[in-house]
């Protein structure tokens, strides 16, 4: 898969952002923050200016669908009337947006060059203290201008939430095709706008538990193709599969450590699983739980040092945490509910969850210390949620009333899970960081 | 609520059990015939009393009755030493994924530890899980069916 040509912009990188992120601009207050987005301009004059602006027209709508996707910002509907020269673009006037009840302001420029490729480049201010917060540019392919886009939105959330964005990312999942007792898997993967859409394996294993490495840019999934779960690597860049071990053991749940350097998982030996952890290239697995019971969905927190999962030795399935070496077991829950499939949050401060109790599955938040459960979601068949990069929003799997399985997404802020668009039925979907 | 886990016994199939298309010329025109290893399959499910054990919900312990039906099995898996079995392994469908996965591979090796324990080879007796992936087999004739594509036995056919 192509990867983008993100050429930074020494012409335009010159000042550096100044002061603290912009969570100042709403402290601590879950209304959407209204955002400014006049119409990107472009520096080019003639026919060429405008085929330029046509980009430019292009890129603001995809930024102004970025950002109507976040529960956090709120962009105002770019108007043609309010385009700006290019000298406005890094010099705006504040009161018209003040008075629009606008907190935040993007502008930008695209401009063609002689290679054929465009430079973009966007910035984002503070309206109310009339102050830059950010700029960034890129030169691409005319084809990338997607993703440049993303990448300003991405800017925009990060200056203005502190978070970091979520729409240059990727999602992975299990696409399903077929009737109920002959379903066709296959480790699907796109970016999370929908573009991009690739089936990675071909269809006739069943596969399961996609998960991308933290770039994504690598796979790590389960395949039955040996007869047994095993866990299979795959290079998205060049298509190159590999199996993470040699041998016949079963092994399954596997995710990345968020260098990317290892991979943790889940292997049978006897009739007991334990959590193991591996280079990504192989090598001998390293045990680290020894639990009589099963332990398994082992998930590392952001700065590596430890990690949550699920075990079922004290009878009943409950979230664990360890020191990433197998030191310092402590369970963090304790309801008479069922808790599995821990994934933890990008900013280290939640973890998310499947929660049972009888035949109801549902998606629950929890802090590393056990305080702070939250349920997010109705059910009744809601599982496997995994975070996008921002920490806000989760993706999770909703077998609808039908018992089809989709992929839907709700935001922490407990406003409704909105389904996503995807070509056929899926499930179990993995959200990756921001890509590079 | 008695519906959870089921173990299959699937049979391998012996590589060389028919050569088709070969047909004597003289011969007179075959009766039609059942599939070597469906009929073998049938006689497992029939002598053995069945083909698949139950667990309770979240259990990987072998009840009484499961005891009994693979006590059944191995005695037929006795006087067939050729025929090697694969042990398929399902966890609960509310489960989560990867902890039915575990709880089916957990199930699928007691059920052939005690086979094993009873006096098979252990070549004869494979076990593998599936997990929620597949929906268990509602009646013998399910549990029949070979394995899916892309799911080689694990054990070759003893021969």
């Amino acid at each position: 898969m192509k990867t983008i040509a993100l050429g930074a912009f020494a012409l335009l990188i010159t000042a550096a952002t100044s002061g603290a992120p912009a969570t100042a601009l709403q402290p601590g207050q879950p209304a959407a923050t209204v955002i400014a987005l006049p119409p990107m301009t472009s520096p080019d004059k003639g026919a060429e200016g405008n085929q330029s602006l046509a980009y430019a027209w292009q890129a603001t709508q995809l930024i102004e669908a970025d950002l109507r996707q976040t529960a956090e910002l709120m962009p105002l509907e770019p108007n043609r009337k309010d385009y700006y020269s290019y000298p406005e673009v890094t010099a705006p006037t504040f009161s018209k947006w003040r008075d629009k009840g606008a907190k935040g302001l993007i502008t930008g420029f695209v401009q063609q060059r002689s290679d054929g490729r465009l430079a973009i480049g966007c910035y984002i201010y503070d309206v109310e203290k009339g102050r830059e917060l950010g700029r960034t540019g890129f030169v691409v392919a005319k084809d990338d201008l997607r993703r440049a886009a993303h990448k300003c939105s991405g800017l925009a959330y990060k200056e203005i939430t502190g978070s970091p964005g979520m729409f240059d990312t990727r999602i992975a999942y299990v696409a399903e095709t077929g009737p109920a007792n002959a379903r066709v898997k296959r480790i699907a993967v796109m970016d999370s706008d929908g573009y991009s859409h690739n089936y990675v394996t071909p269809g006739g294993t069943t596969v399961l538990t996609p998960r991308l490495s933290p770039k994504a840019h690598r796979l790590t999934y389960v395949s039955f193709q040996s007869g047994l779960p095993q866990v299979q690597i795959v290079n998205l860049d060049n298509g190159h599969q590999q199996p993470l071990l040699q041998g016949p053991a079963m092994s399954f749940a596997p995710r990345y450590s968020p260098d990317g350097s290892r991979i943790v998982f889940s292997m049978m030996l006897g009739a007991n699983s334990d959590i193991y952890v591996v280079g990504e290239n192989g090598g001998m697995p390293r045990r680290l739980t020894t639990s009589p019971g099963i332990d398994t969905d082992p998930s590392y927190s952001p700065d590596g040092s430890q990690i949550v999962f699920e075990s079922d030795r004290s009878g009943s399935q409950q979230l664990y945490v360890m020191n990433a070496d197998g030191s310092n077991e402590r369970r963090i829950t304790f309801t008479t509910a069922a808790y599995g499939a821990p994934e933890w949050s990008p900013d280290g401060k939640l973890i998310a969850f499947t929660w049972r109790f009888g035949d109801t599955r549902r998606i629950g938040i929890i802090k590393p210390d056990g305080t702070g459960e939250r349920i997010l979601t109705r059910g009744p068949a809601d599982e496997g949620p995994s975070w996008a990069a921002s920490s806000r929003e989760l993706v999770f799997q909703r077998a609808e009333g039908n018992g089809r399985p989709a992929i839907y997404r709700v935001s922490l802020d407990g406003s409704a899970p909105r389904k996503m668009t995807i070509p056929q039925d899926g499930s179990d979907p993995n959200w990756s960081g921001t890509m590079d | 609520m008695r519906k959870l886990l089921l173990l299959t016994l699937l049979i391998a199939v012996p590589a060389s059990a028919q050569l088709p298309g070969l047909r004597r010329r003289d011969a007179p025109p075959p009766a039609p015939v059942q599939n070597p290893i469906e009929l073998l399959r049938a006689a497992f499910a029939a002598q053995a009393g069945g083909t698949t054990v139950y667990f309770a919900p979240g259990s990987a312990q072998l009840t009484p009755a499961a005891r009994t039906l693979l006590v059944n099995q191995a005695m037929w898996l006795r006087q067939h030493p050729e025929v090697a079995v694969r042990i398929e392994g399902h966890g609960d469908p509310t489960d989560t994924r990867n902890h039915a996965l575990a709880l089916g591979a957990e199930r699928a090796a007691e059920a052939r530890n005690y086979l094993i324990l009873l006096g098979l080879p252990a070549a004869q007796v494979s076990a593998m899980t599936w997990g929620k992936e597949r929906p268990g087999p509602p009646s013998a004739v399910t549990t029949l069916v070979p394995p899916a594509l892309g799911s080689a036995p694990l054990v070759p056919a003893a021969r």
